[in-house]
């Protein structure tokens, strides 16, 4: 899942580190996240979201799958 | 307290163990290192509640549940095999007390075996109701 995390840790001057700490995960998963290794689940998306003021959508490239044989 | 001093803690604890091993090894006393190791274990459960930093989160917990599952699956697949050939193996030498002896040991393996298998179906249910259903 694309996301723009790390244009969000630019625009406050945050590091992984310090992003992780705040929100209460390791830098890993940070990282993990921005490289799209992993994808977050809704409570962590919406802890991010809420940290930056902004929303989920805002963030998270949220497209809806497309449907088999269209 | 800091990560450090946790992962401090449980190095000290796992060298205390393998000291004790070693002493009930040569004492051949198995019940003060089966103490030793709860013990070890409750200690470590227990430092683990005063850190402070971060060392897991959601991430780490799926690895984990994904690293246990496949762990399971492997060890069950490898445990029946093992028992079978040695109850099989067994069977062969009725008349040979060491042949017989490695297929009592294998009837045991596969029921512990079966044992697993059992606990993970208890379990299964345990969290398909606690999770909706």
């Amino acid at each position: 899942m694309k996301n723009r995390i790390k244009v969000y840790r630019a625009m406050h001057d945050l590091t992984q580190e310090a992003l992780a700490s705040r929100i209460g995960v390791t830098r890993q998963t940070i990282q993990a996240i921005e490289t799209g290794k992993y994808d977050p689940s809704l409570s962590l998306a919406w802890k991010i979201a809420c940290y930056f003021h902004t929303t989920i959508e805002d963030i998270f490239n949220l497209t809806c799958p497309e449907e088999p044989g269209e | 307290m800091r990560k450090h001093v946790f992962y401090l803690i449980s190095v000290l604890v796992a060298i205390l163990e393998l000291i004790l091993f070693f002493w009930a090894l040569g004492n051949g006393t198995p019940l003060p290192f089966v103490a030793g190791l709860f013990l070890g274990i409750a200690v470590i459960y227990l430092s683990r509640l005063y850190v402070e930093e971060i060392i897991e989160d959601e991430r780490v917990q799926k690895i984990r549940e994904k690293t246990a599952y496949s762990t399971l699956q492997i060890s069950w697949i490898a445990l029946l095999a093992f028992s079978l050939w040695m109850i099989i193996e067994g069977s062969a030498g009725r008349f040979n007390p060491e042949l017989r002896r490695l297929g009592i040991f294998g009837i045991g393996l596969f029921m512990v075996n079966a044992g697993m298998v059992i606990v993970f179906i208890l379990l299964f249910f345990y969290y398909r109701k606690q999770y909706g259903e």
